[in-house]
């Protein structure tokens, strides 16, 4: 099947098998292995994507899906230039990355999260990272990356704007 | 394997008809049972991107004012609806994380029909009504003759789920969900109950409840509504609940619980669902006293 979608914030085509996993088409047709296979069953978030914004597991959803969609994955996050999203950056800076596994899609479900809702509190954090598990950092860490780039993201458009 | 795309409802139930193709709507499910071998369909049909199977909306029946749900929305539209009712919301919020509630649907939740499914039992404490449509026509069924058992459903070959029907008036009563799994996110629910409630000056005047994973399929509980209707909701102890509901109830051990935790379960989930609606009533009056 043809597919057209955006990707990373530019246009592909692409002739795949439309029952072929999105998560299994990004890493070995798009070569964007930035998304990860954790469990394969949607349990674990590794593989999570945004799809027009709404985070979801690449390992349940079939290419079919994608025409006509917007895809974000890890490796559009950065900008263009390679420097770091806010998000990164206060992951990094909060040591929230340790074995970086489920980074990939602990940075999507966070950047949907502040995408709808700049300034979350920690029960909505939670809520927001329920669906993304971290065998390594006991998630405290994390929430503090994601409050840290709450602040962070709030400062830049602050200075931005004036 | 075939993937088929129709866009319109007619297109899908031909070719569901001709190709005796598996439904796919969010695909949460069927993703799963594929990859674990439960299932090998030689057609998909995607059902997801027909726009008139999406929405939650006001509209008028034969049968008066209702509430359309089409059955492809998502868990997650039906969670952030502001005009369905409260237990239906709670009961979609349970499902899966918030990447399985953009993807799921609530006709996938239906269709599925896993006796745990978190829809399922605020479905039936609303006497939802399911229409069914298929090449030849339309049939509307009662949600609580919808399910045969677990997994198993009345859809006939060539049948698919269109829309779920909710009538205005038990939408405006008081309703709550309760579930109870492993863990607050991702946990499929060892036990799950809803109530619907309708209420004046606190004292029940009519009762629809519904337990899941307590049976083959999700129950109705007939004899736990005839004890309670004429009571003040505020009275209600717990012990009151226990023997109508254990007469209706038929639980057992599985990969997930036993028979004798899910029956505390379920006193315990419907009496929570029961004082979250105490709750809600108290509120709804302090507003209108003000």
């Amino acid at each position: 099947m043809n597919l057209q979608f955006v990707c990373n914030g530019e246009a592909v085509r692409i002739d795949v098998e439309p029952s072929a996993r999105v998560l299994d088409v990004l890493r070995d047709v798009l070569g964007l292995t930035g998304t990860k296979e954790g469990c394969g069953r949607g349990e674990c978030g590794a593989c999570t994507i945004l799809l027009d914004g709404k985070p979801v597991n690449s390992c349940m959803l079939l290419a079919g899906k994608l025409d006509g969609r917007n895809v974000l994955t890890i490796e559009g996050v950065a900008e263009a230039d390679g420097s770091l999203h806010p998000i990164q950056e206060a992951f990094l800076d909060k040591g929230a990355v340790q074995c970086g596994f489920c980074t990939p899609g602990m940075v999507l479900s966070t950047k949907a999260l502040l995408d709808e809702n700049a300034t979350p509190n920690v029960d909505e954090i939670e809520e927001a990272l329920s669906g993304n598990l971290c065998r390594c950092t006991g998630y405290g860490k994390i929430v503090d990356g994601v409050l840290e780039a709450s602040e962070r993201l709030a400062q830049g458009s602050k200075d931005h704007g004036a | 394997m075939n993937y088929l795309k129709p866009s319109t409802v007619e297109e899908a139930t031909e070719l569901l008809g001709s190709s005796q193709g598996m439904i796919l709507a969010g695909g949460t499910d069927a993703c799963v049972y594929m990859a674990e071998g439960f299932c090998d369909p030689e057609t998909l049909i995607d059902i997801g991107a027909i726009d008139a199977l999406r929405g939650i909306e006001a509209r008028q029946d034969e049968g008066g004012d209702i509430l359309w749900i089409g059955a492809c929305t998502t868990i997650s539209e039906i969670s952030d609806s502001d005009i369905l009712p409260q237990g239906l919301r709670q009961g979609a919020h349970a499902i899966g994380s918030p990447q399985i509630r953009n993807l799921g649907t609530i006709g996938g939740n239906i269709c599925n029909a896993s006796p745990c499914g978190d829809t399922l039992a605020p479905l039936l404490s609303l006497e939802a009504l399911f229409v069914l449509r298929s090449a030849s026509g339309a049939r509307t069924v009662e949600s609580a003759d919808f399910f045969t058992g677990p997994k198993q459903t009345v859809l006939q070959e060539g049948e698919l789920l269109e829309c779920i029907h909710l009538s205005t008036a038990a939408c405006a009563w008081t309703s709550a969900f309760r579930m109870i799994g492993n863990r607050n996110g991702q946990a499929i629910s060892q036990v799950n109950a809803a109530v619907n409630l309708k209420l004046e000056d606190g004292v029940i005047q009519a009762m629809r409840s519904a337990v899941g994973s307590v049976a083959p399929i999700p129950l109705r509980l007939p004899q736990l509504e005839e004890a309670l209707v004429g009571k003040t909701l505020q009275s209600i102890q717990l012990s009151d609940l226990r023997a109508p509901i254990m007469a209706e109830i038929r639980p057992i051990d599985d990969v997930r619980s036993t028979a004798t935790y899910r029956q505390e379960l379920a006193v315990t989930l419907i009496f929570d669902a029961l004082m979250d609606c105490a709750q809600q009533d108290a509120t709804a009056r302090e507003g209108a006293a003000e």
